[in-house]
């Protein structure tokens, strides 16, 4: 007997429902097993449980077909055209990225961060007109990552090679980023003057309410009063 | 300080349970594995955030449920507190002080100050050097708990270290001895270890310093000033003069001494994870040497002397925790503990039974039974 064909879908799996345990409340709960697929998958996504995967599943079924269509392309598209610039290895859907393009940013300057989320942490400051350069990470032997998986040659060669009147390396205080700020510091001193971001305390913080922690950096990094 | 209350729901076997201690001095009463010990272990949770028992939280948390509770009223001079931790599955946590949720665990530290006394403390003596630096790091806790920030940045950079030189060994055996690229990023590593363990040993060496003197009366009172008690502080990098810089010299010119040793075993051998505490009576090492009774009378000088020290630097008492172990001392011990603490200090101990106790230790202590789980005030006349 051959099976009625009005579902051109190329997905072969049946709308039958299955009984799945999810890990909240200890109930079964009943979803067919698309819904069961897509809400496997929206758990993947940092910060996303189970329970708000689901919402975010209801919430994707209810809104209209095209909507659905444009977020699914959006996030294929992404994946697909973007990727890291040749100069910064920021985040580009260019070769070169807008920043590392841009004629009235000052290139004789560059900003050494630790990851792309840091260049748009920066950009949004509108304080910072200079170039950038990720790293893609911090030292971490632990993890197995060492100078040779980062962009630190990259750098150390648009350094030597490229007129740069400063390196400011912006990365966080941590036992990692402390001795990647060290070894990039070494490493671009014979060429240019290498600065680092201060750290201390949050604007607008009461110096009562600052943890030692903090305080101690902030001491640490005083400077005369102009 | 005084610890007026606590409650604990889901907290090992313990469903929900109130206690309001009424006496300075509270007995629980109770066969084994009732919950005695773990009573003990709330509190020094609250304390330290840590349980001596345990490092997972699951294991806190009663079968089959998702969350575990702990919260206590404390009495300070400064005025009362509200403690309240929450303890999950998944190993998250959450600290409140006064209701307020703290955003750093560290800002809880030092707010409940006890001091624990075991059965398990004469290893202090008996046991290996990391118990004594356990001892000793678990004390500058409380008086510095900033402490727990260093020693954890210090911890940090020594698991980094030792990844890094056990991939230079397996690197090295299949280049040559030459200078591979690893040893410059090594370097770094040195110079972050040297930093980070120099405030690791000043701050232990500054600890002892305090703690010494009343170790060493409390000793003479309780051996009947007999015996000679000398405790030293045997840095792995000798701290010749208390500056930082000289400190951290010191600590890399015997890095550099001892690196060949390091390629070779692929580990850090040199900084504070390699401390020693001594403890000598009539100048011999009380650890091979010293009989039973001796190395009791030690350790209780030594949590005698914590107990002044932290009362010192504090500025109030803080809570004694005395689990099984009132049972293990002599008479004249205990009769010394209890003239000790008197009615200063808040203490809390549990038994098996009351037997062995001198009387004057059970006048005016409020008695709780323990069973499973659950407990039940006792009058005893």
């Amino acid at each position: 007997m051959k099976p009625i064909k009005n579902n051109p879908s190329p997905l072969p799996d049946p709308p039958i429902t299955v009984w799945q345990t999810t890990s909240f409340g200890g109930s079964p709960t009943v979803y067919t097993r698309p819904l069961a697929r897509l809400i496997e998958q929206l758990q993947h996504l940092p910060g996303v449980g189970p329970k708000t995967a689901q919402r975010l599943a209801l919430h994707i079924l209810k809104r209209p077909e095209d909507e659905v269509k444009a977020l699914a392309m959006a996030i294929v598209e992404a994946k697909l055209q973007v990727g890291f610039c040749s100069v910064c290895f920021h985040l580009s859907a260019e070769p070169v990225c807008e920043i590392c393009r841009a004629p009235n940013r000052d290139s004789s300057t560059i900003c050494v961060v630790a990851d792309s989320r840091d260049v748009i942490a920066l950009e949004k400051t509108r304080e910072y007109r200079g170039k950038y350069h990720v790293l893609g990470g911090l030292i971490s032997p632990i993890d197995g990552i060492g100078p040779d998986q980062l962009h630190i040659h990259q750098l150390q060669r648009r350094v030597s090679q490229q007129k740069i009147e400063e390196v400011i390396l912006a990365i966080s205080p941590s036992v990692e980023g402390e001795t990647t700020t060290l070894y990039v510091g070494h490493l671009l001193k014979p060429f240019t003057r290498v600065t680092r971001i201060a750290f201390g305390l949050p604007m607008g913080g009461d110096l009562e309410y600052a943890d030692e922690v903090t305080l101690a950096r902030a001491l640490e990094g005083r400077r005369d009063l102009e | 300080m005084y610890l007026k209350t606590l409650h604990l729901r889901h907290f090992r076997n313990y469903q929900d349970q109130q206690v309001e201690f009424s006496a300075a001095k509270t007995i629980l009463l109770g066969n084994n594995a009732q919950g005695k010990s773990n009573l003990l272990e709330a509190v020094e949770l609250l304390s330290s955030l840590r349980s001596h028992r345990t490092s997972r939280d699951r294991d806190l948390i009663q079968d089959g449920e998702a969350v575990a509770q702990i919260t206590g009223h404390l009495e300070k001079d400064m005025g009362a507190v509200d403690l309240s931790m929450t303890l999950r599955q998944n190993g998250r946590r959450t600290v409140a002080l006064n209701s307020l949720n703290l955003r750093r665990q560290l800002d809880f530290l030092g707010t409940l100050n006890m001091v624990q006394f075991s059965s398990l403390d004469l290893d202090l003596v008996r046991g290996g050097p990391e118990q004594r630096r356990h001892w000793l790091d678990s004390l500058l806790v409380q008086l510095e708990p900033i402490y727990a920030y260093v020693l954890q940045q210090y911890n940090q950079i020594l698991r980094q270290r030792n990844a890094l030189l056990k991939a230079m060994l397996k690197v090295g055996s299949e280049i040559s001895h030459d200078v591979s690229p690893s040893s410059s990023e090594l370097a770094l590593w040195d110079a972050q270890l040297a930093i980070a363990g120099s405030r690791v040993i000043r701050r232990r060496a500054r600890v002892l310093q305090r703690l010494v003197p009343f170790a060493q009366s409390w000793h003479q009172a309780i051996s009947g000033s007999t015996e000679q008690l000398e405790i030293r502080y045997a840095p792995n990098v000798a701290l010749v003069e208390d500056e930082p810089e000289a400190l951290q010299k010191a600590f890399l010119e015997k890095i550099q001494q001892r690196a060949i040793v390091e390629q070779h075993q692929g580990t850090t051998i040199v900084g504070p994870h390699r401390d020693e505490v001594e403890f000598t009576i009539n100048n011999t090492p009380a650890r091979q040497y010293g009989s039973q009774g001796q190395q009791r009378t030690l350790v209780l000088a030594l949590k005698l002397a914590e107990l002044k020290l932290i009362e010192d630097v504090i500025g109030e008492p803080p809570l004694l925790l005395l689990d099984d172990v009132l049972a293990e001392l002599d008479l004249s011990r205990q009769n010394q503990l209890l003239d000790a603490i008197q009615d200063r200090f808040q203490t809390l101990i549990t038994t098996t039974h009351l037997g062995s106790f001198d009387a004057q230790w059970i006048n005016a202590a409020q008695i709780l039974e323990v069973k499973t789980g659950h407990l039940l005030e006792q009058e005893i006349f």
